[in-house]
């Protein structure tokens, strides 16, 4: 690195060399070991805008906004929290288990009434907790 | 390198109430950082984290893993709506010349921190726009050269010369405040 691209580097990020592109870091230490006091200046000198840059507050945000973001997110989905036990492996099982859930019922209804229309008792499991209760009867 | 917020992510995907806390939690500071050095306006920069995290919840059960960093798609969808009030700004400022900002105090009077960053804010939104996102991008919210210049849309010597062109023109704007 010669003392151009070093001084290029300053200008666009900074003071402190951590903040450098990781690839230019290592070339700049060199040069720094090699010119210490010139090294040094040209980095205080764009420290000090740094510095400056750091006066520039970020708004904090007025109370209630956290909350309000919150409150405006959906509300937890049944579906979604199955889905969500899948990765503790609990998913498949539920998932298995409503299936078997869903196919009994459909037997018992038939059976039961045979002028219900399946399609009901399709839309009733699917109301339900996921064929819980459905699978505790059986 | 994995995504850092992929997993928070399939978790408020699912409404899980904790999560979507721990997500707000997480972005909400960052997000009216960005907006808020970029319009030089607090309400409006919670105006924008507002419609970011609407967009969040509404694109996050479509989130697809892999194909981008979140943190990347957040920053670069707030950017968007930042770009949307400053080109509504310019519009209205068009139809009716705002007043002379206050540059700060005379020069009678000493500057404290909070002079020094109302003197940076002005200074920060004189900047053309790309070269106030590139140092928004890099010096506040702190990413790396190769993930700023992937929000910007840009290459990495393109980003370089956005910021060396912004500071030297914030280092000329605010040369009286250095001792």
């Amino acid at each position: 690195m010669n003392t151009g691209r070093f001084e290029t580097l300053a200008e666009a990020f900074g003071g402190d060399v951590a903040r450098w592109p990781v690839r230019e870091r290592e070339a700049a230490a060199q040069l720094m070991l090699a010119r210490p006091d010139w090294a040094s200046r040209v980095l205080a000198d764009a420290a000090a805008l740094d510095t400056q840059l750091k006066t520039f507050a970020a708004p904090r945000g007025t109370r209630g906004l956290a909350d309000g973001i919150v409150a405006g997110a959906p509300s937890p989905r049944r579906a979604g929290w199955m889905a969500w036990l899948l990765p503790v492996g609990m998913g498949a099982g539920l998932a298995a288990a409503s299936v078997a859930g869903f196919a009994v019922g459909l037997q018992i209804t038939t059976r039961n009434d045979p002028t219900i229309e399946a399609t009901s008792t399709v839309a009733a499991l699917i109301d339900d907790d996921f064929g819980f209760e459905a699978d505790e009867d059986v | 390198m994995g995504d850092p917020d992929e997993e928070l992510l399939v978790r408020v995907a699912h409404g899980d109430p904790a999560s979507v806390r721990a997500l707000v939690a997480r972005k909400l500071p960052r997000l009216l950082s960005l907006a808020g050095r970029m319009l030089g306006d607090a309400a409006a920069a919670e105006d924008v984290a507002q419609e970011v995290f609407l967009r969040v919840w509404k694109q996050a059960p479509r989130w697809r893993p892999g194909a981008a960093r979140f943190d990347t798609w957040l920053h670069r969808v707030a950017l968007n709506l930042c770009y949307d009030r400053l080109r509504r700004r310019r519009e209205l400022s068009y139809a009716e010349p705002p007043d002379r900002p206050d540059e700060g105090p005379g020069p009678d009077r000493g500057l404290d921190a909070v002079d020094t960053g109302r003197r940076v804010s002005a200074a920060m939104q004189t900047l053309p726009d790309r070269q106030r996102e590139a140092i928004v991008l890099c010096h506040y919210q702190e990413l790396g050269n190769i993930e700023a210049a992937a929000v910007m849309g840009v290459s990495v010597e393109a980003l370089e010369s956005l910021l060396g062109r912004g500071r030297r023109t914030l280092r000329t704007a605010l040369a009286d405040l250095r001792g």
